[in-house]
């Protein structure tokens, strides 16, 4: 066999080298192809869930009705495998023309490696100041990639039926403590019965987002003593079996959607793109919750109400066959007629507009208390995540960090300690 | 690779034995061909320049530059590479002899005639031609540690404080080990039944008249006789479980913190998910040497023994 | 290598010469034989279990699921769950996709494949042992250390997104070649010079003497090869984006992700993503059994 060997091996070296350098060159030409709105009547748009996000299919309606011959077609993605998809589309050269920007994270990335047409014109445009969260697009130079068309922030769902039932009634000044307090209260039964004081779901911005907004502690800092105070009381409840556990939940892979809609626990944190889920499932029969919300617990002494949110924003792809199509739905989405299509399914749209706010309590089922009216206007939304180079790996280790905690393995300071040894060590220096 | 065809082996050339060579080379390139043209664009012409980009640096976007061993030089000051690696390893030192034993177990409780054995043969291999979606949720929802029947059956039989299997740090691994294991074993016992099956009867025979104890007939005949199986099992098992990926993936995505992630996934993440492609595919190409290493030392253990 | 063309002779005995080992305590036969049923009843059904759990959670509703103790049978049979699921999701078009990558792709790659092991196997020409060496390293490589220059590469042809994609990557895999050619291996040479001085070609000796030889390898590779495309997640995960090209596999996880607390209706679709391939295995037990034992032995 050696003697086989040795003749080919040259030519294979040769051979190899030279199907590198094609596939190399291969793999580096043809980043300029954009070609311009070639007349193409169908646009299409990358979307996750779509059968449990209404907002996608009734902007995409409003836009066609808008623009007659325009077909869109959506591009279906499993939430949890998004920007991995995502990410392996566009790094192959996709044309999918629109692409939805899920979280800022994958949007710095997307942007910095220039994967994205610049919208800036679109940004600067006159009404585009009423946007929420369009500082969060903003890149080097004063360039803009992407244009929100939602804006989520954080808030607490309750339980009426359950509240009233233990005496509770909440205020605009929930502390923390109280709501310790309040989730100890309401937790009762046992078994299949058992019905949590609140519920926790298993995200890392549940605990460490929040404790960011509210301490104004830094996610890319590198010290994390910050998140204290919001471990602790999580992990208190959790001991106590206030909420379900961490270990249980993801193991389970629990839905938060159907502990509150299916009456399991009395209270929640989570961001208003629930409020959309639950109206649809009120409608269709699948719960029965007598449903309100109140803003987030703050912290003892805090004089204003400080949550955390995201807003979710549409990108044009640079290697769209109809860029001009494409831009032109991004801004209706952002616009007026986009902000209450997406506004009738209940979904809190970007654009700030009293009139808009107003017809969105006007919704069937929607609660209509004044504390409910009080939790949608939050004195400050802080971004969940900052928009840096570093925020995917840092990200990274304070999920895995989380999830240690969490499940009891390491100790709430020593989970904190981890965390600032591993970000200052993989990703600072 | 087609120069090869054009250069025939250098051996001493007598006229017409240099036709017959230049016949059969044609004739052999003309069998494997349809497959080799798929086979090299689709994965040799990929494997190589993925290969080469673990000397580059790309992000997947613009030129590929190169960065000699930069890549390797991160690699070894990366923490998640270590613990990716103490995991894979973990796990194959885990996998690889349960999976073997297992199987061999079945195979020998398996190798006798008797009515229904071909059932049983099914049932134990069924495991391997399940879906990994439906067998990873399955396994996630048997492993719940308050209502999991793992643990049920634990409690019942007096097990204090059952593991908590995937929300630990401890027992994440273990979990994902048995899963492997039942999901394997079947496949590797069909290569076992027929190993055994070539054991001439004649030696049994011969070492009972001397008296011989199963125990001893087990350790004397079978074991020895089944070598190339073992051999064969074992270079199987361990390309697989270095290369283990989607199990981890659909069960526990590397969780809880980093206590199942693998050298595989870490690969993915790197490349997939951050859009380091130099990157992941240099720790991709370290994963492989190891791979080709250990299935070298195999080799020639292999061969020595064969040798003796 | 050497190995890997020159298995120990005894393992080329064919199957049948040897005896079943029954280590013969022939004392109290009814006894033992009780014993060994109930023993492999039991680890059978240890095997089983996590399949009945699943057969028995796609009968139940969402809260019994993980209702403790566990019902093995749940008082109401809930056939309607496997109604229901078809009116959830385009289940027939993603199993018919299924379906036809599996059969494509396990037509081309047993075709190919078994051309090019009889190349490696009973051709000599210079380079083969080589070449041969290139395809198994190949399968040492983890996947997803190519997938991204791959991707590229069908990015490029316009082929990402069609079913293509699939078939081209799957059709022509390295292991198909490696499977069949330790069998003809296994085939003596004797037999393939006889037929040359018959007069046969080579492409007559493997037509007419291979490929009826191999029946029980090609069946087995054919069995593997259908029931890795049927079961594959990756590969259509990356490739197929528009909904109505996937597959179970990938309709099985969205629906997961999409409706997490169903579990009933989750496990009814595992149920359903499982039944053809048990149908599939059930037919084609015998001849896959012997297939793998006979060419997986020659390591």
């Amino acid at each position: 066999m050696s003697t086989a060997i040795t003749p080919l091996r040259k030519h294979t070296k040769i051979l190899g080298a030279a199907l590198l350098a094609l596939a190399v060159t291969a793999c580096g030409g043809g980043a300029g192809e954009t070609s311009g709105g070639g007349g193409s009547t169908t646009l299409t748009v990358t979307v996750w869930n779509l059968a449990k996000t209404p907002e996608f299919t009734a902007l995409f309606q409003a836009f066609e009705k808008a623009n007659p011959g325009v077909k869109v077609k959506p591009v279906d993605i499993l939430a949890d495998d998004y920007p991995e998809k995502v990410t392996t589309m566009l790094a192959g050269g996709d044309k999918t023309d629109v692409i939805t920007m899920k979280n800022v994270i994958d949007y710095s990335r997307y942007s910095s490696r220039g994967q994205l047409l610049d919208l800036t014109d679109l940004a600067t445009a006159t009404d585009a100041g009423k946007l929420a969260g369009l500082d969060a697009f903003k890149v080097g130079g004063g360039a803009y990639y992407a244009l929100p068309y939602r804006q989520d922030f954080w808030l607490l769902y309750y339980n009426k039926t359950l509240l009233d039932a233990a005496g509770i009634k909440l205020t605009d000044t929930l502390t923390w403590d109280d709501y310790a307090t309040y989730a100890q209260r309401l937790t009762s039964g046992t078994g299949n019965d058992k019905v949590y004081g609140t519920y926790h779901h298993t995200w890392r911005s549940v605990v460490q987002a929040i404790s960011a907004a509210q301490t104004g502690g830094d996610q890319l800092g590198g010290d994390y003593t910050f998140f204290t105070d919001q471990y602790t009381m999580a992990s208190g409840l959790q001991k106590n079996g206030a909420t379900l556990d961490f270990g249980t939940a993801s193991a389970q892979q629990a839905d938060y959607r159907n502990m509150f809609g299916t009456g399991k626990t009395a209270m929640m944190p989570m961001g208003t793109w629930y409020i959309s889920g639950i109206l649809e499932a009120k409608k269709k029969g699948e719960s029965q919750v007598d449903w309100a919300l109140a803003p987030m617990p703050q912290r003892a002494g805090s004089t204003q109400t400080v949550t955390f949110g995201s807003p979710t924003a549409f990108a044009v792809n640079k290697r769209s066959r109809s860029a001009d199509l494409a831009k032109k739905f991004v801004q209706f989405a952002a616009g007026k007629t986009g902000a209450e299509a997406i506004t009738q399914v209940g979904v809190v749209p970007a654009l700030q507009d009293p009139a808009i706010t107003e017809a969105y309590f006007k919704l069937p089922g929607m609660p209509t208390d004044e504390l409910s009216k009080k939790a949608f206007t939050p004195g400050e939304v802080v971004l969940e995540m900052p928009v840096s180079e570093k925020a995917s790996d840092i990200d990274t280790i304070l999920n895995e960090e989380h999830q240690l905690i969490m499940v009891g393995d390491k100790s709430v300071p020593d989970g904190i300690r981890s965390m600032n040894e591993r970000v200052k060590n993989e990703v600072l220096n | 690779m087609a120069s090869a065809t054009t250069r025939p082996a250098p051996i001493t050339p007598g006229r017409p034995r240099r036709r017959r060579l230049w016949r059969d080379t044609l004739i052999g390139w003309s069998f494997i061909l349809p497959n080799f043209l798929g086979f090299a664009l689709f994965t040799l012409v990929p494997v190589i320049a993925a290969f080469g980009l673990a000397f580059m640096d790309w992000d997947s976007y613009g030129t590929p530059e190169w960065a000699g061993l930069d890549n390797f030089q991160r690699l070894w000051g990366d923490e998640n590479f270590h613990v990716a690696l103490r995991n894979t390893l973990y796990y194959a030192a885990g996998h690889i002899p349960l999976t073997l034993l297992a199987s061999l177990g079945l195979a020998m409780a398996l190798n006798r005639r008797l009515r229904a054995v071909n059932f049983f043969r099914t049932a134990a291999f069924f495991p391997y031609i399940t879906s990994l979606v439906a067998v990873a949720i399955v396994w996630n929802m048997l492993f719940n540690p308050t209502a999991g029947p793992v643990n049920l059956l634990l409690e019942a039989i007096g097990v204090q404080d059952p593991p908590r299997w995937v929300s630990s740090t401890d027992w994440a691994m273990p979990a994902v080990i048995i899963t492997s294991v039942w999901r394997d074993m079947g496949y590797y016992m069909v290569l076992y039944l027929a190993g055994l099956q070539t054991i001439p009867k004649e030696y049994y025979e011969a070492a009972k008249v001397d008296g011989a104890g199963p125990w001893q007939r087990f350790w004397g005949i079978t074991l020895p006789s089944l070598r190339p199986t073992t051999f064969f099992v074992l270079v199987m098992l361990t390309i697989q479980s270095f290369k283990v990926l989607d199990l981890i993936v659909v069960m526990t995505g590397g969780g809880p913190g980093r206590s199942t992630l693998v050298l595989a996934q870490l690969v993915y993440r790197e490349g997939i998910t951050e859009g380091q492609f130099g990157y992941s595919s240099a720790i991709a190409l370290v994963l492989f040497l190891i791979v080709f290493t250990v299935t070298i030392v195999q080799f020639r253990i292999n061969e020595r023994r064969n040798a003796t | 290598m050497t190995a890997l063309h020159d298995p120990p002779a005894d393992t080329r005995r064919p199957p049948r010469h040897a005896a079943p080992t029954d280590p013969a305590g022939s004392r109290h036969p009814r006894a033992r034989r009780t014993l060994t049923y109930a023993g492999l009843t039991a680890m059978t059904s240890l095997t089983l279990m996590p399949l009945a759990w699943m057969l028995s959670a796609s009968l139940k509703r969402d809260a019994e699921v993980l209702a403790i103790p566990i019902q093995w049978i749940p008082d109401e049979l809930r056939w309607s769950n496997f109604v229901e699921i078809w009116q959830r999701i385009p289940l027939a078009t993603y199993l018919g996709n299924s379906l036809f990558l599996s059969l494509t792709i396990t037509f081309l790659q047993v075709l190919t494949g078994s051309f090019a092991a009889y190349g490696f196997a009973k051709v000599r020409f210079p380079g083969r042992d080589a070449l041969f060496l290139g395809y198994l390293a190949t399968i040492a490589v983890p996947w997803q250390a190519y997938m991204v220059p791959q991707y590229i590469m069908m990015q490029r042809a316009e082929l990402t997104d069609t079913h293509w994609s699939i078939i081209l990557l799957q059709a022509f895999g390295a292991f198909g070649v490696f499977l069949m050619r330790q069998y003809y291996m296994s085939i003596p040479d004797e037999l393939c010079e006889a037929a040359k001085i018959d007069g046969l070609s080579d492409y007559g000796i493997y037509r007419r003497i291979m490929l009826p030889l191999s029946k029980p390898a090609l069946a087995s590779l054919a069995l593997l090869t259908f029931v890795n495309t049927w079961n594959d997640y990756m590969g259509p995960f990356i490739y197929l984006t528009s909904n109505e090209l996937w597959t179970v596999q990938l309709g099985l996880r969205s629906f997961i992700g999409q409706y997490e607390a169903e579990y009933a209706m989750i496990m009814t679709g595992a149920v359903l993503s499982v039944l053809p391939i048990l149908v599939l295995f059930l037919f084609g037990q015998r001849y896959f059994i012997q297939g793998i034992a006979t060419s997986g032995l020659k390591g």
